[in-house]
This record gives structure tokens, sequence and C-alpha cells, in this order.
């Protein structure tokens, strides 16, 4: 069985055809998932204008980031959730289609992202937390909020096509 | 009088320049979530402190000092993205019923804001300094929340209205 056919499958769930016919369903989950997906964003903008130097200058790096994270995780659960819901009622047709592919690419990216700076950049953070990120980590924090611009992009753009 | 006003602005040059370009009105709208996203997570922060929901981190006025400026900054973007849509768009706008819902809300939500900001900065540390004052804050925390929720949700309803 190809994907294809996975995400017709999908989208014939019952859970699936009751959102896609339900007249509230969809803009209630939708209005769920854009709430989470302003979270995530700020929160993740906070923690990377604090490493690119812009914002939040006179906090720690790691105050911040540790202060954001659970506002990310939490609302990317919640995104995820609503996200996963809206996807289902039309499976096959958000599969194919152009922006979703480099919204979920984005995020992809946007995770590597941050794994390569937990694991290798952020070791040294005690040396440089209450001072000026050093280039790894403001590459990181750019990386990052260009990726998120273009994930809210893209997704904006899945509903015009 | 309103429809004649949408009627009238629609015709504008402006309204057909913006309305002929398809790649216009998605860009304006991720501009506008990305602000929204900066003002929801700014006071969102803010409004779970007033709640005590979070009671590590800096002092509530420190915080309030990196963030505010922030909210502002965001609102001037959304105001200058929401006048641009309006143009695009006048009737799907101005005669919904979502979209004059939410701009009471908005005005509602500056105001609660300025005066949050108003008491911070004329006495620091005014939202802690007695239990009637704590009060007060949590009631302004909670307001708040409930019209950045209500305020994201009517927008999103302005498309299914």
């Amino acid at each position: 069985m190809n994907l294809l056919a996975m995400m017709t499958w999908l989208e014939h769930r019952p859970f699936a055809i009751a959102i896609a016919e339900s007249t509230w369903l969809f803009p209630i989950v939708e209005t769920v998932h854009v709430l989470a997906l302003t979270v995530v964003v700020g929160s993740v903008g906070m923690m990377d204008l604090r490493l690119l130097g812009v914002g939040s200058k006179d906090r720690a790096a790691s105050e911040v980031i540790s202060s954001s994270l659970p506002w990310a995780w939490s609302a990317f659960a919640v995104a995820f959730v609503a996200g996963s819901m809206l996807f289902s009622s039309k499976a096959a047709t958000y599969y194919v289609n152009l922006p979703f592919r480099i919204k979920m690419l984005c995020l992809a990216l946007a995770a590597v992202n941050m794994l390569v700076f937990h694991f290798y950049t952020a070791r040294g953070m005690a040396a440089w937390d209450r001072g000026t990120p050093p280039r790894a980590a403001r590459f990181a924090a750019a990386c990052s909020l260009t990726l998120w611009v273009v994930i809210v992009a893209a997704g904006r753009w899945i509903g015009f096509t | 009088m309103m429809q004649q006003f949408s009627d009238w602005l629609a015709a504008t040059f402006l309204s057909q320049l913006f309305a002929g370009m398809s790649w216009f009105v998605p860009t304006v709208q991720t501009l506008h979530i990305l602000s929204i996203a900066v003002v929801v997570t700014t006071l969102g922060m803010l409004d779970f402190r007033l709640l005590r929901l979070i009671r590590s981190g800096p002092p509530l006025q420190t915080l309030a000092g990196n963030f505010i400026p922030w909210t502002w900054r965001a609102l001037g973007v959304l105001l200058v993205t929401g006048i641009l849509l309006i143009i695009t768009e006048p009737t799907r706008e101005l005669m919904n019923d979502a979209f004059r819902l939410k701009m009471l809300m908005v005005l509602a939500l500056v105001v609660l804001t300025l005066v949050f900001q108003t008491a911070n900065t004329r006495e620091p540390g005014y939202w802690s300094a007695s239990p009637a004052r704590r009060r007060l804050g949590a009631v302004l925390g909670i307001a708040s929340l409930l019209l950045c929720v209500s305020i994201v949700a009517a927008g999103r309803l302005i498309a299914y209205l």
C-alpha cells in the first residue's frame, strides 16, 4: 500500500469524516491550531531573539530558554494534535499540496536545527550565558527564526491552494 | 452606510491593485499571524505571572519592561496589516460580525494593557504590593487571557461567517 492510498484510508476514518462533514468542527479545531501555533512561534521567537542578542538582553540566555521551553513544547503538542485532526479530514489533498509539503519539510529542518543546538552548541552555554552568544548559536537562532516564518507562511498558503 | 463605504473602498485603485495580486492576502495574513504570535505570547506570559500560575523568573516589572515594547510594536504591525486586509477585501471584513466583535475586543485588550503598563511604570511592584492588588492583577490577567483567545477565535471565524 503506498502513502497516497494510506492518506485516502485515513480520510475515511469516522473521526476524519466527522471533521470534514461538520460545519463547525473544522473552524473550531483550526482556531485551536492557530492559537497554539502563535504561542509556539512567540516562545521560540523569544529564545531566538535572545540568542541573536536582539531581545531580553538583561536576562541570561539559559533563563530565557528555561522559561520559554515549557510554553513552546506544550503549545506544540496542542498544535500537533489539532493539526493532525485538520490533516485527517482531507489527508490525500494535503499530502499532495506543495505548501503543506514545504511546511512539513521546514518543521523537520527546525527539529534538526534544535537538536544540533541542544546537543552541541548549548553545551558551552555557561561561558556566554549573560553575554553575546557565539556565532554558532546566533546562526542556529537565525535558522530557527527563518524556518518558523516559512512554516507560518506555508501554513497560510495551504488555505489559498 | 458601512456597506456604502465598503463598496466605495472596494472600487478604489489601491483595493483593486491589492486584490489583483494573488500573493498579497496570504503574505499580509502571514505578517498578521506572526505579529499575533508576539502579542499573544508576551501578554500570555505576563498574564500567567499576574495569575501566579508561574512564580519563577525575573520580577514582573522587569519581564514587563522587556515584553511590553514588543507587544506595542507588534500591535502597530497588526494595525497596518489589518488595514491592508480591509482595503483589499472591505466587505469581507467590515460587514462581518466576527470582525466587528474582534475590533471591540482588541480595543478592550489595548485598554487593559495600558492600565497594566501604566501602573507598573508609575510604581514598580504595583501588582504585588498587597493582597488586594494581587487580586486585581489576577482579574486583569484572566480578562487579558480570555480576550487574547477570543480575539484569535473571532479573527479565524471571519473566514466562516
